[in-house]
């Protein structure tokens, strides 16, 4: 028999607020233990909580982003259970009415167009951190208690590793282009559980669902999915059932093992958290997150491969990168230049600069009026293109314009036909071997007086012009 | 005439005049507070090198010139689930014995900024759980009135020490009736206000929605005083903290005057349950009332009926999760028999720490939340308080304040109701209901029955109504004559 | 409605209590108590009243800014009862 994969996912994200979310201490990340606390993250007796605002604002971003209904008043649920990263037992979560709900996200597998819905949206802080290396029990640093996250809830859409890939990518973009998460995997800012089930292809029931924790990377959750959908359909061949349970995925042994059965299932007692108020977003505060919400990843793919002519993988390479992208819409906004042409510089030697140099655009002086500025340059023919990739290392450098580097380097080209030709007449008079060597035949000669031309020139020839003089010269010999 | 029978208003004159400094009045009182605190037991710890450096400071900014609160140099206690900085906090409890906030609450901030000198931290039912201070895991406190007596609870040590004397005034905090009984017990005055209208940021949660601090004193005067030093919107603490329009000025705009004054008196609160020496009481003050002018008529409450499943409800689940963080972890007391075992450590920690009334409560608030029971309890008891406060808001359209009793009796005797909680819980039924719909309360003493313990009457505003109930509690007073009772020990 | 034993186990479970033997049947009568008391609740009808999000005040914020007054050693550790390396210590918590 075939199977299909069932799939869903849970998705984390830290928001990239500056101060945590019911206190004020620092998000950040990586600081020394325990230095990021206070009464109210340590839930020490007496200590409450005040809601962070721009937690809820970026939030309902997300939301909006994402296509889901805003619930316009909702509240705040404690969700009950006890454990020594949750200093107060409890964690201060959203449950019935969660701030977001019933959205969808488009994104691409191998050119097909899929969608995956959301079922709801919420915020809520993070648990603290064990740490086993440091002494013979368990010590526990705070730092991350409290710091904002949002939980993306999907509905059982997705039926590959590859789709489920993809998905979690176009989370990612997304978050990224709202500038509501620093995106550093490796420090935990995107995290995700994974519900699997499978059942017989062409059928639409839904069989009996495995989550899997612990998955720390979207290849991890590849590799995690690809495992458990196998175990699953090889469980069922050899007359077995699939339990529902949770399974502690381990990305090292490329396994996953039993860590909660359905029995031991958890009684979290949910309840609304008196210690905080009703949250309402009124018109106002809705038009103003509406207003931030920029044209989206998904939206700006299309418009390259459908109106700017680019290939699936320059599409994806720009859509990937706000920076990059927004740098090309800006370039192309201007009306002087092809957008495909400002495409080959992005994702040549602008995306080779930031990598050799492993900084972002943001932290270089490119601008886009100077891309366009240097690459009208180039189309006009008063600099070559050789000149452009020297103009463009300036332009990442100084505040210098595109014109008045060409001025400082030299590099304006000479098209003017009477000052060539003395030129092309110089380097053949000066060269009476290579002009033997052509009158015999050889006419291969002409690439080593080009370049004689171009090095008479000091580089700055325009070498359409002085191929066609060249050729006339010799044609006249 | 000694200074422990004086009001804090007027020791405050005779600071203020110079006629004594604030060191001479903190010696005095602590002198009293040693005379009967073997008797009384109101304290779980006495602040007295605090309380004198405090004092001399005071004396020091007089002596120099500065403009002080008519708090400042003022003796007073606070009950021990309020966080004060150094000063162990420990809810009466083996769970909290060693606790030395981090972090003072903010009406401890408040009160240092008045200049008020603390001379200890007073007793109370454990976690603020029970109605006698029989709950306390330090020690019982006895009511000054009658030793073998309970003051009531569970704020029963700052009741107890204010009718004692070793305090003119003192803090407590009130979740069903926590200020308000014991004031009834101990013959003073206690004011609940209204939800919201002084921070709850550092006050160690029972639960959290009902919960509220409020001033004790021998006068109103007296607590209109302290009211004023603690009221305080506090936005970056506390998000159920709310603006209120009498900060500050109750005392100010103290007038004993009640003459058109529509007083309800609720039927249901009169009823079987209430022996006839507190009913009596109680409405021969109604009567004073009339005297005075005001107008005084029969209402209806009927849902008081239900007023105690739903506080016991919403109390307990609100209980069962703010009392969660007390597992051996992060701070008190963590058992040593747990070894290697994180389990271990959690239930030992808490059953070993926990008296058996907090562990009831816990276990009923888990339940009410538990899956299954949720919306048959916890849901019904939220929609059930909806409709209490509809019945309360309905009632003030026609009186301005509502009088009833605050106890069914007044003080047991010590032992007499710790076998059933049940007995206990049912004498809250005249109290819980103010929490519930987040009203103010006051109490103050209106006579004393045969075995000459004071009995107490209950004034309910609406919100915000504070400086009414202040009012018609002052007139109650000048024409009563029943102000500053002091026990005689 | 009656509580079983296995429902107070559960219960004591999930609040993390360990009851004991010796208080197990003083504690079950007590609970029976209790909840036959809160269950009178039952019989009040409440009409169309439910229980829905409490919107008598909303939105009480803070604003994003940091303050960071305390340090692990004024916060923590003079209140720990087992600090070590930086933090409380616990058993070893295998996950």
């Amino acid at each position: 028999m075939k199977y299909e994969a069932v799939i869903g996912l849970e998705v984390h994200a830290e928001l990239s607020t500056q101060s945590k979310i019911y206190c004020a201490c620092s998000a950040k990340f990586g600081a020394d233990i325990n230095s990021h606390t206070c009464p109210v993250c340590t839930g020490m007796p007496g200590a409450l909580p005040v809601l962070n605002k721009q937690v809820v604002h970026y939030a309902a971003k997300m939301g909006l982003a994402t296509g889901c209904t805003i619930n316009r008043l909702c509240k705040a649920d404690r969700k009950n259970y006890f454990y020594p990263d949750l200093p107060k037992a409890y964690q201060i979560s959203q449950f019935d009415v969660p701030l977001c709900e019933n959205g969808e996200v488009f994104f691409y597998v191998d050119g097909e167009k899929k969608s995956c819905r959301l079922e709801r949206i919420h915020f809520e802080e993070d648990a603290g951190k064990l740490l086993h290396d440091e002494i013979d029990g368990t010590v526990v640093d705070f730092n991350r208690c409290g710091v904002p996250l949002i939980e993306m809830v999907t509905k059982p859409d997705l039926h590959s590793s590859a789709e489920a890939k993809e998905f979690l990518e176009m989370i990612k973009t997304t978050l990224s282009y709202l500038d509501i998460c620093d995106c550093k995997m490796e420090e935990g800012s995107i995290r995700c559980d994974v519900n699997v089930s499978i059942r017989p292809e062409g059928s639409q029931e839904l069989g009996t669902r495995v989550e899997m924790k612990n998955i720390n990377t979207f290849s991890g959750a590849v590799r995690a999915i690809d495992y458990e959908v196998a175990r699953q359909i090889d469980l069922v061949e050899h007359g077995g059932q699939v339990q529902q349970e949770t399974r502690r995925w381990d990305d090292v042994k490329l396994k996953n093992t039993v860590m909660r059965t359905k029995e031991d299932a958890q009684d979290y007692r949910y309840f609304p958290d008196p210690d905080l108020i009703a949250v309402e977003i009124d018109d106002d505060w809705y038009g103003q997150i509406q207003s931030e919400i920029p044209e989206l990843p998904i939206a700006r793919y299309e418009r390259y491969l459908n109106e700017y002519g680019m290939t699936a993988m320059e599409a994806r390479q720009l859509m990937d990168s706000v920076s990059k992208s927004d740098l090309l819409d800006a370039a192309a906004a201007s009306g002087k230049i092809k957008p495909k042409a400002a495409a080959n510089w992005i994702l040549s030697d602008i995306s080779k600069y930031l990598n050799d140099k492993e900084v972002e655009l943001s932290d270089t002086k490119l601008t886009a009026q100077k891309l366009v500025d240097m690459v009208c340059l180039i189309d006009s023919g008063a600099i070559s293109g050789a000149a452009g990739k020297k103009v463009l290392l300036s332009l990442f450098e100084t505040d210098e314009s595109a014109e008045q580097i060409v001025e400082r380097l030299g590099l304006k080209q000479v098209s003017d036909e009477g000052a060539i030709l003395a030129l092309v007449q110089e380097v053949l008079a000066n060269n009476p071997k290579s002009v033997a060597d052509y009158k015999a035949g050889k006419k291969n000669v002409t690439g080593f007086l080009v370049g004689q031309c171009m090095k008479a020139s000091k580089g700055q020839g325009n070498p359409k012009i002085i191929n066609k003089l060249l050729a006339q010269e010799l044609d006249k010999l | 005439m000694e200074l422990y029978q004086k009001t804090a208003a007027e020791l405050s004159a005779m600071l203020q005049a110079k006629e004594i400094s604030a060191v001479e009045l903190t010696q005095s009182l602590l002198a009293r507070t040693d005379a009967v605190e073997d008797k009384v037991q109101g304290f779980v710890t006495v602040t007295r090198e605090q309380a004198l450096a405090q004092a001399a400071k005071v004396d020091e900014k007089r002596a120099a010139g500065q403009a002080l609160s008519d708090l400042a140099g003022i003796p007073m206690a606070i009950k021990d689930n309020i966080c004060t900085k150094g000063t162990l906090t420990t809810c009466a409890s083996k769970m909290l014995y060693n606790f030395n906030p981090p972090y003072n609450a903010t009406v401890v901030e408040k009160l240092a900024a008045h200049d008020v000198v603390v001379t200890g931290k007073a007793n109370m039912d454990e976690f603020a759980m029970g109605s006698s201070c029989e709950n306390s895991a330090m020690h019982p406190t006895h009511n000054p009135h009658d030793l073998s007596r309970v003051p009531g609870g569970s704020s029963g040590g700052s009741a107890a020490v204010v009718a004692s004397g070793a305090v003119p005034i003192s803090l407590g905090s009130d979740t069903g009736g926590s200020i308000r009984q014991p004031a009834s017990f101990c013959g003073v005055v206690g004011l609940k206000p209204t939800y919201g209208a002084v921070s709850r940021y550092g006050l160690i949660a029972f639960a959290s929605s009902l919960d509220q601090i409020g001033p004790f004193g021998r006068s109103v005067e007296d607590v209109a005083m302290l009211l004023d030093a603690i009221t305080a919107h506090d936005p970056k603490h506390d998000s159920t903290s709310v603006q209120t329009p009498f900060e500050g000025t109750t005392r100010a705009n103290l007038r004993a005057d009640v003459k058109g004054m529509k007083i309800g008196l609720p039927k249901e609160y009169f009823g079987a349950g209430i022996s006839d020496e507190v009913r009596t009481q109680v409405l021969s003050a109604a009567d004073t009332y009339k005297s005075l002018g005001a107008e005084v008529f029969e209402i209806s409450l009927p849902l008081v009926e239900y007023a105690l499943p739903v506080y016991y409800i919403l109390s307990s689940a609100e209980a069962s999760s703010n009392l969660a963080r007390f597992d051996g972890v992060k701070y008190g007391y963590r058992t040593p028999h747990a070894g290697d075992d994180l389990i271990a450590l959690y239930t030992k920690s808490r059953s070993e720490g926990f008296g058996a009334e907090v562990q009831r409560r816990i276990m009923l608030g888990t339940y009410v939340l538990s899956s299954g029971y949720y919306d048959a309890y916890y849901k019904k008891a939220r929609a059930a308080q909806r409709k209490i406060r509809q019945e309360f808001a309905a009632a003030f359209e026609t009186c301005d304040v509502i009088l009833t009793p605050v106890a069914p009796t007044t003080a047991y005797e010590i032992g007499s109701k710790t076998t059933n909680p049940l007995e206990m819980y049912a004498g809250d039924i005249c109290t819980v209901s103010v929490n519930i719909a987040g009203l103010p309360g006051l109490v103050q003493p209106c006579g004393f029955d045969e075995n000459h313990l004071p009995v107490g009457m209950q004034l309910i505003g609406p919100r915000f109504g504070e400086q009414t109930l202040l009012n018609a509690g002052l007139a109650f007073e000048q024409a009563s004559g029943l102000k500053n009772i002091v026990a005689a020990l | 409605m009656a509580i079983e034993r296995k429902e107070i186990e559960h219960i004591a479970a999930l609040a993390r209590l360990d009851i004991g033997d010796a208080n197990f049947d003083h504690l079950a009568a007590d609970m029976q108590g209790i909840v036959a008391m809160v269950d009178q609740l039952q019989k009040l009808d409440l009409g169309d009243i439910t229980d829905q999000i409490d919107a008598e005040r909303k939105n009480a914020f803070r604003a994003d800014v940091v303050e960071q007054a305390f340090t692990p050693d004024t916060l923590i550790a003079p209140n720990a009862p087992d600090f070590q390396a930086g933090g409380v210590a616990v058993p070893r918590v295998v996950e």
